[in-house]
């Protein structure tokens, strides 16, 4: 038997977890099929062709792609609990270590499992961490007052970790943060190690302060729910297999490359800073709240995010994190 | 088009439905003047006053999906939507009647083909509702996304009985020999 | 039959329906809901299709703006400033057999400086330079051609879209990729002015019945100022603006458009009933020009379920032909591809392609995107799918210049940029002196 699958991503395959969709998950999932009868003709629609980013969600909910890399950073509304990460800054900076216990409480959380179902999709796994956020100025940093005033380009959610610090939060992304430093439109950027290489963003930023924002969750494999669930058994758990071989990959090849791209950068003329704890208690101390905030929103919207909020947290105490702000005893 | 060639029923039906159209344009360019104002608001918010707008990019992605979907039916109507005329008017000098045919054939199968958008873009439009699908970031700016899909809806229809409008004075035209098509 | 031949066949019936006079967006539409229809064999999944490019494929702050860049071209155009921005031109290229030519060609280039997108510069300039140059005696099929072609200085010129597009795909520098383009894009626009004032002196009656400049009154020095300031002013706060930090690329289209209402205020050469038409007019080129996008959209995601473009794309690459050979069939495979899809598209489709064969290549990535997007850009200006030619003709709107005369204006243009590309590809200097 042969099974035509879609697989999409609105990021193109530059981007490292396409990359290991394409050279890990599908290699995976063709191996563990080898002698069950059962093949994949797979069809790859990365970078846009099919949906861009932020529309993965749909095309797969849809049904015009099986089985989708799906943002919920780009997704806030329909995957809120999956954001909690994003609220939640100052937690810890490990991005195997939050990707791993994000995918358990994608099966255990209640409220997760909820939203991808509710969305018409199965998880399968494969979590997609985000290194180490950072702040990276055209400006030395070395108190809180030093933002006073200042420009700061953020993504979404990564906004309200700017409220409280003097600095003024804009909303921005990726693409276009070069340009915006250097003619002067931004001041510094909130931004990864893995990114900020690439977009050579240390040549306009040169000052990378290691704040300790932490490392994110960003999205995993899901394929459409009817779909999975007509699936031979053998052939789901190959799915569930392989999302998890690509999770241990892609997460290898990150922590790697964090390395290596912050010592390039180090090399061509940057300034990498780690703050001291007197100074990452002072930010989160002076932050409002936000995750409370968000968990109260989802309360009212009938998704229990206060919960969310507390498992998260727990899970990543227990986990060996020591955050510098309990964001769920407050 | 020669006015004076159609029936007055078919004017008056056609003046009602351009009434409407009209009204949808207005509001769409409304909505241009807002967003220019808006992006001006957070320019000058974030240079001057330390303090950008919220949301900005957000509200100018929506707007211009409801500025495109309340414009494009009277942007049909004015006959702004590209289309060659190099076969369709050699036609129309040698057999003005055949052009009302072809007219006919091309207005309703882009009629149909706006119903299946109208058709699969509702079940959207009612997930946006239910769900309360917003845009934005939680505790910085949140709008619901449920106006853009409602407009996307009303658009298509609007698109929907404009090309069926086409498609009836085509055939007016038909029954009269092909004269004065447009 | 196997998707790819669906592709194919949708793909001719597309082009065929468009010949015949179908609307274009509905062409590009209807192939696709029936292509998906057959490769899914869904007529649902189809719908759904189309449903979500309707509402996702134009729903970001970039398409945000485009309006905005048409209405300040409007405003511009409807306070005066357009015809003084020509009489300006006219006055300072007097000397130069087609000034006004040159003149749109050189207005065109310092746009490109505040634009990022060529269809700004298309509907912009087809409302400022084609009537000011149809007034001195250019040909309808000239002055579109002039328009459509420099409209392509507007994404090799920096700020560009594409150029971002392409820094993201190949995790390349924007910045270095922006200086990139600065060469070429002065080379191509004294290409094109070079190109009018050799066809002025060479074959005069290719520009129409130019009326002689010298019998028009020649500009004092005051008027040159009076006529000039408020352009430079306008021109000043949005290079100045840009170029200061106050506001992104994107935001440049509302702050030139709210600037050029208060010159046109100031100047007393704005009224309401003509500030309400424009912005009326806005409405409709934009949602024309937005719903083709939106159908362009619709189409490609057909063909890439189909895999037509991916075929073509690793016959390409895995063809065995040498370093020239497979830059050679990559361009020639952009410029065809150009004749049907849109910029975009193109470059997301091919460009993820060639990076494997690339990166064993050594090639030069910041120098292969300034060739991809020249190539690009060509496709902008040829038929039967030419975004450049289908903006100029929606706001142009003037049912006597046809589809096929702009096209055909448009011509030796897209063959000057075949000549920069053989340019940048023998001399890559060009495009990587100034980093
Ligand atoms: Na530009
Ligand atoms: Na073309």
């Amino acid at each position: 038997q042969t099974l035509n699958v879609t697989i999409v991503a609105g990021h193109p395959p530059v981007f490292r977890w396409v990359k290991h969709a394409s050279q890990t998950f599908i290699p995976a999932v063709n191996k563990a099929l080898e002698g069950t009868g059962t093949t994949i003709e797979w069809s790859e629609q990365y970078g846009g062709s099919l949906a861009k980013v932020g529309e993965e969600l749909e095309a797969v909910e849809e049904g015009l792609a099986e089985i989708g890399l799906v943002s919920s950073l780009f997704d806030p509304a329909k995957l809120a609990p999956q954001n909690v990460t994003y609220f939640t800054p100052f937690v810890v900076s490990d991005s195997t270590l939050v990707s791993e216990w994000m995918d358990r409480l994608q099966m255990d959380n209640a409220d997760m499992k909820a939203a991808w179902e509710a969305n018409g999709l199965e998880y399968l796994g494969g979590a997609i961490g985000i290194d180490d956020y950072l702040l990276m100025t055209n400006f030395p940093v070395n108190s809180i007052a030093d933002l006073e005033g200042r420009k700061i380009g953020a993504p979404g959610p990564a906004v309200n970790w700017l409220a409280g610090t003097g600095a003024v939060g804009v909303s921005g992304n990726l693409t276009t943060y070069y340009n915006e430093i250097k003619t002067g439109v931004y001041d510094g950027v909130i931004v990864f190690a893995s990114a900020a290489l690439p977009g050579k963003l240390h040549e306009v930023a040169p000052y990378i302060t290691k704040v300790g924002f932490g490392a994110q969750y960003a999205g995993g494999f899901a394929a459409n729910k009817d779909w999975f669930d007509g699936l031979d058994p053998v052939v789901q758990q190959a799915l569930r297999d392989a999302a998890e071989a690509d999770r241990i990959a892609y997460h290898a090849d990150l922590d790697a490359s964090v390395t290596k791209f912050l010592e390039i950068m180090t090399s061509q003329g940057a300034t990498v800073t780690e703050v001291d704890d007197a100074f990452r208690q002072q930010w989160a101390a002076g932050m409002d709240n936000v995750a409370k905030l968000w968990a109260e929103k989802l309360d009212a919207s009938g998704v229990n995010g206060t919960a969310v909020l507390k498992d998260y947290m727990e899970t990543m105490r227990a986990a060996g994190a020591t955050p510098v702000r309990n964001w769920d005893m407050e | 088009m020669e006015q004076g060639a159609l029936p007055r029923w078919f004017l008056a039906l056609q003046r009602w439905v351009d009434g409407i159209t009209t009204g949808l344009n207005v509001a769409g360019t409304v909505l241009i003047f807002l967003v220019m104002l808006l992006v001006n608001f957070d320019v000058i918010g974030r240079n001057f006053l330390a303090s950008p707008i919220s949301g900005v990019p957000e509200l100018v992605s929506m707007s211009i999906v409801a500025i495109v979907f309340l414009q494009i039916a009277q942007a049909f109507r004015k006959g702004r939507l590209t289309r060659t005329e190099a076969v369709l008017g050699w036609v129309e000098r040698r057999a003005p009647r055949l052009r009302c045919a072809v007219d006919i054939v091309f207005a309703l199968a882009s009629a149909l083909l706006i119903w299946q958008l109208y058709a699969a873009s509702q079940p959207l439009f009612v997930k946006a509702w239910v769900r309360g699908t917003f845009q934005g970031t939680v505790g910085d700016f949140t709008a619901p996304v449920w106006p853009v899909k409602l407009i996307i809806l009303v658009g298509c229809a609007a698109l929907l009985v404009q090309l069926v409008m086409f498609a009836l004075a085509a055939g007016l035209r038909l029954l009269r020999g092909g004269a004065g098509a447009s | 039959m196997s998707p790819f031949e669906i592709g194919l066949m949708s793909f001719g019936a597309m082009i065929v329906m468009v010949y015949l006079g179908l609307w274009v967006p509905f062409a590009l539409m209807l192939s696709s809901y029936v292509g998906v229809w057959m490769i899914k064999g869904s007529p649902v999944l189809a719908g759904k299709l189309l449903a979500l490019a309707a509402s996702q494929t134009i729903a970001s702050y970039f398409f945000g703006v485009v309006p905005l860049f048409v209405l300040m071209g409007y405003i511009v155009s409807v306070s005066g400033m357009g015809r003084d921005a020509f009489d300006v031109a006219n006055h300072l290229f007097r000397r130069l057999k087609g000034g006004l030519g040159i003149g749109t060609v050189g207005a065109n280039a310092i746009f490109a400086a505040i634009t990022g997108i060529s269809i700004a510069s298309a509907a912009v300039f087809t409302r400022i330079a084609v009537p000011e140059m149809m007034r001195h005696g250019y040909s309808a099929r000239f002055s579109v051609g002039v328009v459509a072609g420099s409209s392509v200085l507007g994404m090799l010129i920096p700020p560009s879209l594409l150029l971002i597009l392409y820094g993201l795909l190949t995790e390349q520098s924007v910045g270095d990729l922006f200086m990139a383009g600065v060469l070429p894009g002065i080379v191509l626009a004294v290409l094109f002015g070079g190109g009018i004032w050799m066809t002025a002196h060479l074959r005069p009656g290719a520009l129409g019945s130019v009326r002689d400049v010298d019998d028009m009154p020649v500009l004092s020095r005051r008027d040159v100022i009076v006529k000039g300031l408020p352009l430079a002013l306008l021109i000043g706060l949005v290079l100045g603006g840009l170029y200061a930090g106050f506001f992104t690329p994107i935001e440049a289209g509302a702050v030139g458009c709210l600037g050029a209402i208060l010159i046109g205020l100031a100047r007393r050469s704005l009224n309401w009933r003509d500030f309400w038409q424009v912005l009326n007019d806005t409405g409709l080129v934009t949602a024309s020009i937005c719903f083709l996008i939106i159908a362009a959209q619709m189409y490609s995601r057909m063909l890439a379920l189909s895999g037509v473009p991916a075929g073509f794309g690793s016959f390409v690459a895995t063809a065995d032909i040498g370093f020239w050979g497979v830059i050679l069939a990559y361009v020639g495979l952009v410029i065809v591809m150009g004749t049907i899809l849109d910029s975009s598209s193109i470059m997301l489709i091919l460009v993820p392609l060639m990076l494997p064969v690339l990166s064993t290549m050594q090639v030069d990535l910041i120098w292969f995107g300034i060739v991809t997007i020249i190539a690009v850009e060509i496709g902008l200006l040829t038929p039967p799918f030419g975004i450049s030619v289908f903006v100029i003709k929606s706001a142009l709107d003037d049912p006597d210049v046809t589809l096929g005369d702009i096209f055909r204006g448009a011509a030796p243009f897209a063959f000057l940029m075949l000549v920069l590309l053989a340019l940048v590809l023998v001399f890559p200097q060009l495009a990587t002196a100034l980093i």
